[in-house]
């Protein structure tokens, strides 16, 4: 069974090519735009990864990742932030919450596959790959 | 005593008279008739006279009986002559004396006047008997003055009171007297009975009482007066002190802008002497001109008797004065002189320019952040499009890839472009018409990228308004600023972003305003001033408002702030327009 990743970014681009790579990857892939979207996401469906923007409008990135960290159903999936918000008490937020990695944009499919296969615990051939 | 001589020739006249009515006057009894007036007139004793008048009598008695005029047959009536001078006798005696008695009465009293006013004096008086100037008579207030009694005083000599040094001073100063009979002097000390000296101010005249001739010496204890003046001296040195002491530079002027005083800070910034300035109009001395200034505040102060205030710059010096003018007026009310209180901001506008400076590169640097960020979102979209084109296959579904690249590729340029017309604007350091509304449009498109806060909706109300002077850049600081404040309140969804201008009579007005959270009650007087704010450490300077202030404070406009908690913020700010420049 492939595992299912929700990816959450106002960025229709983004959410785009994201989905088209992890698709690729052999994953099972769910959007949403805002974080309310996220949050009605993660409340309906399991999910294997939360791939999650910071500046969105209507609730912002760091309020999703308080509130799935906080509820006891959705507080062990791990936590990518994918953001262009790169100073460093930017990041150092983000690990307080909870985030389990942060990747900043602009970003290559490369740095986005390792993040991807560390918070998933796949092979590291798959990495290489 | 004036009515003496008429009433006794009244009185001659009506007697003799009667004596020709009687048909009886013979040049004897004429004669001892007149005999006894002169009597009468020259005697300064009643009894005496009586006894003269007595024997008059008697003798012309003795006469008349050897004339053998008392035995013949008119006898009786000579013999009456006898008694009758008598009574005329006591009759003009006892005028003479009645009269000369009030004389006296009338010296007693004013005798008594010049004793109690000699007593009572506030003023030392000596009287000194002339030639030898011997001490006469001293007053209480001697006494009291120099400490010794009038006992002692009248047993020493006179010029023994002047201690030693002087001693040939006054010497040489009653020799003066001397000769014009009267004379001041207020330089000559007198000695204490416990030998230190006393300050006196002196004024000396002969005078002449009965048949002796004096010198009245009055003298006024000056040590009071010295210590008052000494007290008066010490305050004036200390306002001197603190005069010239003052570091701006402070100018008294007279109604016709004559330089009365200068401080040292006056004479230093000129680099003259008081001399040079003294009795020269200020706008000729200061300002080297032939009229008074434009919009000068001691103009103000002459017409209107107010304390007036102004900002001038000297072209001479490339300098900005503050310039305060006081009134000072005399006791009746009328302005004695102004004074100008001038103060040289130049360093303190400089350093303002470059807080404003500092704080719009703070500015520059959140905008930055935030474009940068804005940025990075397209530029991620074309690197990760970039990299799925490459490896796809498909031509139709690469051209949509690159489709995507292209558009991010656009938003980018139109950020950059913003940007660019922004940074532009925020570099021109000169005045120009300025375009409020259009700048408005840029500093919202600015913030927009800097700040998230895409869902809120903005609402414009552009009216056509008058171009201000001013300098484009800061202006777009001030709307930043606002704008960014106004985002960063708004929170959740329905935010409302109100951006407005209008014309008002005087002034053009712009509106921010937005429907946030608002600012609590107990902040609201605190928000302009300067480090204040809400924000966490590194979120915000606590300058933005601080700065909007100061440029609108600078271009002479106002800036008013409504705040509701959890209702919304509104700023206006006015500017003002001189409708004479349009």
């Amino acid at each position: 069974m492939s595992r299912k990743i929700l990816i959450v970014d106002d960025e229709e681009v983004i959410r785009k090519f994201l989905k088209i790579h992890l698709v690729k990857l052999g994953y099972e892939v769910t959007e949403a735009a805002d974080g309310v979207q996220a949050l009605e996401q993660l409340g309906r469906d399991d999910f294997d990864l939360l791939i999650c923007d910071i500046l969105m409008p209507k609730k912002d990135g760091w309020e999703v990742i308080r509130e799935m960290k906080s509820n006891p159903k959705t507080k062990s999936i791990p936590v990518i932030v994918l953001t262009a918000k790169n100073e460093d008490s930017d990041m150092f937020k983000g690990y307080n919450l909870g985030a389990n990695y942060y990747m900043t944009k602009p970003f290559t499919k490369s740095q986005l596959i390792y993040g991807l296969k560390l918070m998933l615990g796949e092979t590291s051939e798959e990495i290489r790959a | 005593m004036k009515l003496f001589y008429p009433l006794v020739l009244f009185d001659t006249g009506i007697v003799s008279f009667g004596m020709y009515l009687s048909e009886k006057m013979t040049t004897d009894f004429y004669l001892v008739f007149f005999l006894i007036i002169i009597f009468a007139s020259i005697s300064r004793n009643f009894k005496l006279l009586m006894v003269i008048g007595g024997i008059t009598a008697l003798l012309y008695g003795i006469l008349l009986y050897s004339w053998g005029l008392l035995t013949n047959e008119e006898g009786s009536s000579y013999t009456l002559r006898i008694p009758f001078i008598f009574i005329m006798t006591a009759f003009y005696g006892y005028i003479v004396q009645t009269l000369t008695k009030e004389k006296r009465k009338a010296l007693t009293i004013s005798e008594d006047k010049y004793r109690g006013l000699f007593e009572n004096a506030n003023e030392g008086i000596v009287l000194l008997r002339n030639p030898q100037l011997q001490i006469a008579d001293v007053n209480r207030e001697v006494e009291k003055v120099i400490g010794y009694t009038k006992e002692e005083l009248l047993l020493k000599d006179f010029f023994d009171l002047f201690i030693p040094e002087e001693t040939e001073k006054a010497r040489d100063f009653f020799k003066e007297v001397d000769e014009k009979g009267e004379g001041r002097a207020d330089y000559l000390s007198l000695t204490k009975k416990d030998g230190s000296p006393v300050e006196v101010d002196f004024s000396i005249k002969r005078i002449d009482l009965g048949r002796e001739s004096f010198h009245q010496m009055i003298f006024r204890d000056l040590t009071e007066q010295r210590k008052l003046e000494k007290k008066i001296r010490q305050s004036k040195r200390n306002l001197e002190a603190i005069f010239d002491g003052i570091r701006d530079q402070l100018s008294i002027q007279a109604p016709d802008y004559r330089i009365l005083r200068v401080n040292r800070a006056v004479i230093e910034h000129y680099q003259t002497v008081f001399e040079k300035l003294i009795d020269r109009k200020c706008y000729e001395a200061y300002f080297l001109r032939s009229e008074p200034c434009d919009r000068c505040p001691v103009s103000v102060t002459i017409e209107t008797k107010q304390p007036a205030f102004s900002t001038m710059k000297r072209s001479e010096d490339n300098t900005t004065l503050q310039v305060f003018s006081y009134p000072i007026f005399d006791e009746k009310g009328d302005l004695l002189s102004a004074i100008e209180y001038t103060k040289d901001i130049t360093e303190q506008q400089r350093l303002q320019e470059q807080l404003i400076q500092s704080e719009k590169l703070a500015g520059i640097g959140v905008l930055a952040s935030g474009v940068a960020h804005e940025i990075n979102n397209p530029l991620s979209g074309i690197i990760g499009m970039a990299e799925i084109a490459l490896e796809e296959e498909d031509p139709s579904k690469k051209k949509g890839y690159l489709m995507d690249i292209l558009e991010c590729g656009q938003r980018i340029q139109e950020i950059v472009k913003g940007l660019r017309s922004y940074s532009r604007a925020a570099k021109k350091e000169e005045l120009s018409r300025v375009d409020l509304n259009g700048i408005l449009e840029e500093s919202l498109k600015m913030v927009q990228l800097a700040v998230k806060a895409s869902s809120a909706e903005v609402i414009k109300d552009f009216q056509c308004v008058e171009k201000i002077q001013a300098n484009v850049g800061e202006i777009q600081q001030v709307f930043t600023n606002l704008i960014t404040n106004a985002f960063q309140a708004i929170d959740g969804k329905g935010g409302k972003l109100g951006l407005s201008t209008r014309s008002t009579d005087d002034s053009v007005e712009v509106k921010v305003s937005d429907n946030g959270k608002g600012i609590p009650h107990k902040y609201l007087n605190q928000i302009f001033d300067p480090f204040f704010t809400t924000k966490n450490p590194g979120e915000g300077t606590g300058l933005g408002l601080n700065i909007v202030y100061r440029i609108v404070s600078k271009y002479e406009g106002t800036i008013d702030v409504e705040s509701n908690e959890r209702i919304g913020t509104t700023f206006t700010i006015k500017f003002p327009i001189r409708r004479a420049e349009l």
